[in-house]
């Protein structure tokens, strides 16, 4: 861009330590709130007021701070899924059907124990949440897998794989839970039966255990990718896959890897959501809103650029402020989609904030004349 | 004919006179203002000053040599010519008046053009196809028949001879270049660049490549600056030549000033020796025994033909032939990235035909492929993860699944030092390292594990002269301490300095195995370019 005899460019940036680029998310989140108060016009009072309703319900509010908190563990769960396979270079844009794998699968064992029918639960209720999360994991490790297999092998491309498993695992959920299904409530509500009390996940000051889960899964991904050799092997497979052959890499173990990991984690937010919130203990009706959640696992993992710990704020703020929108929302009798639309602007803001910071914007006076007279030097010889 | 380079907005100005162009071509150097010129040009990358103050004038209607080491600028300072980078300090001009480029697109309204050492093109598209992708003249609808002439007509003004209707993956190295010069020029081009054209050619294709630079200047007017380091060309063809060192110009010379031995003192900036010592040693036992050995090449089709060899520790043997020969599959093959159709590999006695490759490294087969950006490193990890490549599966590095990091960047530390690798510090990002650099962190990674053979393709391709006599004399000392040494190279000097036994490659076969005294440049040439073969032995 040019204003009179100045210049305005981009030049990129020297590297700069990771701590500068994770400060970059401040200027975006503060630009991405700026943006959306455009939101809150149409509402019946100021966008002050309708932020700080935003904030208080999702971070103040203990009712609001704990559903926030539930939706963050979700989420969190739910970026490690996209997270592993991303660091190896590839897709996993199947979250919503492994967290319905994982769902289906954690209420498959209950079913399987028939614990709804028999007087008294034949396992002792640890053992039987125990094999639920296992179940849930090994669900959608084992969905995840297949398109692994499918990328090792057949370099069948994972991104179609995963996503047409979605619609397939999708319609397997609605089966399964909607009138004539196995996993059928006994009202036929189109949902699936409740847990009984004792299966309930056990809580830690009201909050489901799944959450210590994710947060020690965070710090182990992060330290698994920097001071492992399975996550030097990883990454340097997702950097350079011909490199990584010439080392001696196993592309087909490698894939197969990351995509068992990545579903364990999607299984195991399929579990949380639907077997461990207080106040759910079923697969609802509405499980695709859900499902649709899952893909914000992708977001938050491309905003921390691969880094699990990163991640973990990212998910808390996306977590609060989707429910936070969708409060101030019906408080202030805004029009639907108004929590879609803030989570879109904070995206757009994190990609735009990622990519200026690679440059800095130089101001350089533009000169007009004619060639100096230098005569070339030519040394001696 | 005139009317395709009146599309120049260059000709325009100078009044679209084709025979003034012409005229002046060579009557008019070295008076008035230079067609292009650098004026105290710096640039700087994180920790390393790529270019410092740097003057460069270009007559109208020269070849004028840019040369340089590996890492000297000539590429940089070529990217700011063409506006890919911008200088942090200095300004350009053209024809005396002040220009910005803050894209190439603004150097390519002034004329200035430039054939980048890699290929830009769209292998599944036609030559006609690419020419006129990007040009200024086609909007909207293609009238492909209109163009098809109009370039038809170009190549046959300078003599060219492609296929336009040919896809472009089918053209040799050469075929390429063609096309992408031909579309410089037929985007109107009066200034081409061309950074390190030689370097994918085969010997014929070079000559043809330099006498039609020569016809280009003579009877065009085109102005070509060439960025090389081969002494040879720029004695050959250039009318004047700047020599870059470490980021400065420490030398501006005619054509009649600059002989090889000059131009080598300012490049390098001190005499080296140029022929090796060879190093006696003792024939070890045998190694490495390879029976009928085929392979198909990614396109599906058998390049490598039934090779036999067998190779013993100490030994080198030299396989020479133009890229493309099946050189590539033997290599890939022997480190176990690509199934042989057929045949078998002994090493150290043990059938190791279907190995996988982790297996190979831990026998001790080392393997440096030519492809040292795209195979052999990772731009975005640092030299210490890269050195990780070849240490990742290493008792020593790796221990319970943790790395050692600490271990590892004693052995960056060590390659870095022994073998003279010019990097910022061991974590710095491979990117920034430039070819020869990088190549020689490679061989170094590669050889200090003590491989008990090493595949070495293309080890000194596109180096300078410096690096190359120094990796040469490695693989001699890697020889001496009692590796086998599989060559593969399309350097007919390298390969018959190092050697003991030279075998020329053509079309997937060995044309013979020769012991190095057998081998004069005349026979091996023919051989590796499929006039006659000899029955081939087995050393």
């Amino acid at each position: 861009m040019r204003i009179g005899r100045y210049e305005l460019t981009l030049q990129p940036r020297p590297e700069r330590p990771g701590v500068h680029s994770a400060l970059t998310a401040i200027p975006a989140i503060l630009l991405a709130l700026a943006l959306s108060s455009l939101l809150f016009l149409p509402a019946d009072t100021g966008f002050l007021s309708a932020y700080r309703a935003v904030f208080s319900y999702a971070f103040a509010n203990p009712h609001g701070l704990q559903a926030t908190l539930y939706r963050a563990i979700f989420l969190w769960l739910c970026t490690f899924a996209f997270l592993v396979p991303l660091r190896a270079g590839l897709w996993n844009i199947g979250l919503p059907g492994q967290v319905y794998a994982g769902a289906l699968a954690a209420f498959a064992v209950p079913y399987a124990l028939r614990v709804n029918e028999l007087p008294a639960p034949p396992l002792p209720a640890g053992l039987v949440i125990l094999l639920m999360v296992l179940g849930a994991t090994i669900a959608g490790a084992a969905l995840a897998g297949l398109a692994g297999v499918l990328r090792a092998k057949l370099h069948v491309n994972e991104i179609l794989v995963t996503m047409m498993l979605n619609s397939i695992l999708f319609w397997l959920v609605a089966y399964m839970i909607k009138e004539g299904g196995p996993f059928m409530s006994l009202t036929g509500e189109g949902e699936s039966f409740n847990l009984p009390p004792p299966l309930y996940a056990p809580l830690l000051r009201d909050v489901p255990f799944t959450a210590l889960l994710a947060l020690a899964a965070a710090g182990l991904l992060d330290f698994l990718f920097a001071k492992t050799t399975l996550g030097y092997r990883i990454r340097v497979f997702g950097l350079n896959p011909a490199a990584a052959r010439y080392a001696g890499i196993n592309p087909v173990a490698l894939s197969l890897l990351v995509f068992l990991l990545g579903g364990a984690f999607a299984g195991l937010a399929g579990y949380h959501y639907f077997a461990a919130v207080p106040g759910v203990y079923k697969i609802p009706g509405n499980y695709g809103y859900y499902g649709d959640l899952a893909f914000y696992g992708i977001i938050c993992a491309l905003i921390a650029r691969g880094s699990a710990v990163g991640s973990v704020p990212i998910a808390l703020l996306f977590a609060g402020l989707s429910l936070g929108a969708r409060f101030a929302q019906g408080q202030f009798h805004l029009p639907f989609g108004v929590d879609y639309a803030l989570l879109g602007l904070l995206m757009m803001a994190f990609v735009a904030s990622h990519f200026l910071y690679q440059f800095r914007v130089v101001w350089r006076a533009v000169a007009v004349e004619a060639v100096p007279h230098v005569p070339t030097r030519i040394p001696e010889r | 004919m005139q009317g395709l380079l009146f599309l120049s907005p260059y000709t325009l100005a100078r009044g679209g006179e084709l025979s003034t162009l012409t005229d002046l071509s060579f009557a008019n150097r070295g008076r008035g203002e230079p067609l292009l010129a650098a004026r105290g040009v710096t640039k700087r990358f994180p920790g390393v000053l790529a270019l410092d103050r740097v003057d460069l004038d270009v007559e109208e209607g020269e070849i004028h040599a840019v040369l340089g080491q590996n890492g000297a600028g000539k590429t940089t300072l070529m990217n700011i010519l063409f506006g890919l980078l911008q200088p942090d300090e200095g300004q350009l001009y053209v024809r005396g008046q002040r220009v910005h480029f803050r894209s190439p697109h603004d150097a390519l309204a002034m004329g200035i053009s430039m054939v980048h050492q890699t290929r830009k093109l769209v292998p599944a598209h036609t030559v006609l196809e690419n020419i006129l992708l990007g040009h200024p003249g086609t909007r909207g609808f293609l009238n492909l028949r209109a163009i098809r002439r109009e370039v038809e007509e170009l190549c046959s003004r300078y003599g060219f001879t492609v296929d336009l209707g040919a896809k472009v993956w089918q053209l040799s190295e050469g075929e390429k270049q063609w096309v992408e010069i031909l579309k410089a020029l037929y985007g109107g081009a009066k200034v081409l660049i061309l950074d390190e054209p030689t370097s994918v050619l085969t010997p014929p294709e070079v000559k043809t490549l330099m006498a039609s630079l020569q016809a280009l200047v003579q009877d065009q007017g085109v102005t070509v600056i060439l960025v090389t380091h081969k002494l040879p060309i720029v004695t050959a063809i250039s009318h004047t030549v700047t020599v870059l060192r470490s980021g400065t110009v420490v030398a501006r010379l005619r054509n009649s000033e600059a002989t090889e031995q000059v131009l080598v003192q300012h490049m390098i900036g001190q005499d080296i020796a140029l022929s090796m010592a060879d190093l006696p040693v003792e024939k070890g036992r045998p190694l490495l025994r390879v029976e009928g050995l085929s392979a198909y090449n990614d396109k599906g089709v058998l390049s490598l033909r039934g090779v036999s060899f067998s190779l013993r520790e100490g030994e080198i043997l030299g396989i020479a032939g133009v890229t493309g020969n099946g050189q590539e599959e033997l290599a890939q093959v022997l480190a176990g990235l690509r199934p042989p159709a057929s045949g078998k590999v002994l090493f150290d006695g043990r059938d190791v035909t279907w190995l996988p490759p982790l297996d190979r490294w831990r026998r001790g087969i080392g393997y440096v492929p030519a492809e040292r950006y795209e195979v052999a490193s990772v731009a975005a990890l640092t030299l210490v993860e890269n050195t990780a490549l070849n240490f990742h599966f290493d008792p020593l590095f790796s221990r319970r699944g943790l790395f050692n990091h600490p271990g590892l960047e004693q052995v960056t530390r060590h390659i870095l030092l022994s073998y003279k690798v010019k990097a910022p510090h061991p974590y710095a990002q491979a990117r920034h390292l430039s070819g020869g650099n990088l190549q020689k962190l490679i061989l170094g990674r590669v050889l200090s594990r003590k491989p008990r053979l090493l595949i070495a393709h293309l080890p000194t391709q596109g180096l300078d002269v410096e690096a190359t006599a120094f990796l040469r004399g490695k693989l001699l000392e890697a020889k001496a301490e009692g590796a086998a040494v599989l060559l593969i190279s399309e350097d007919l000097d390298e390969i018959l300095s190092l050697s003991d036994w030279v075998a020329p490659i053509y079309e997937g076969r060995f044309a013979a195995i020769l012991p190095r005294e057998e081998a004069d440049a005349e026979t091996v040439g023919a051989m590796m370019a499929g006039l006659y073969r000899k029955e081939a032995r087995v050393p």
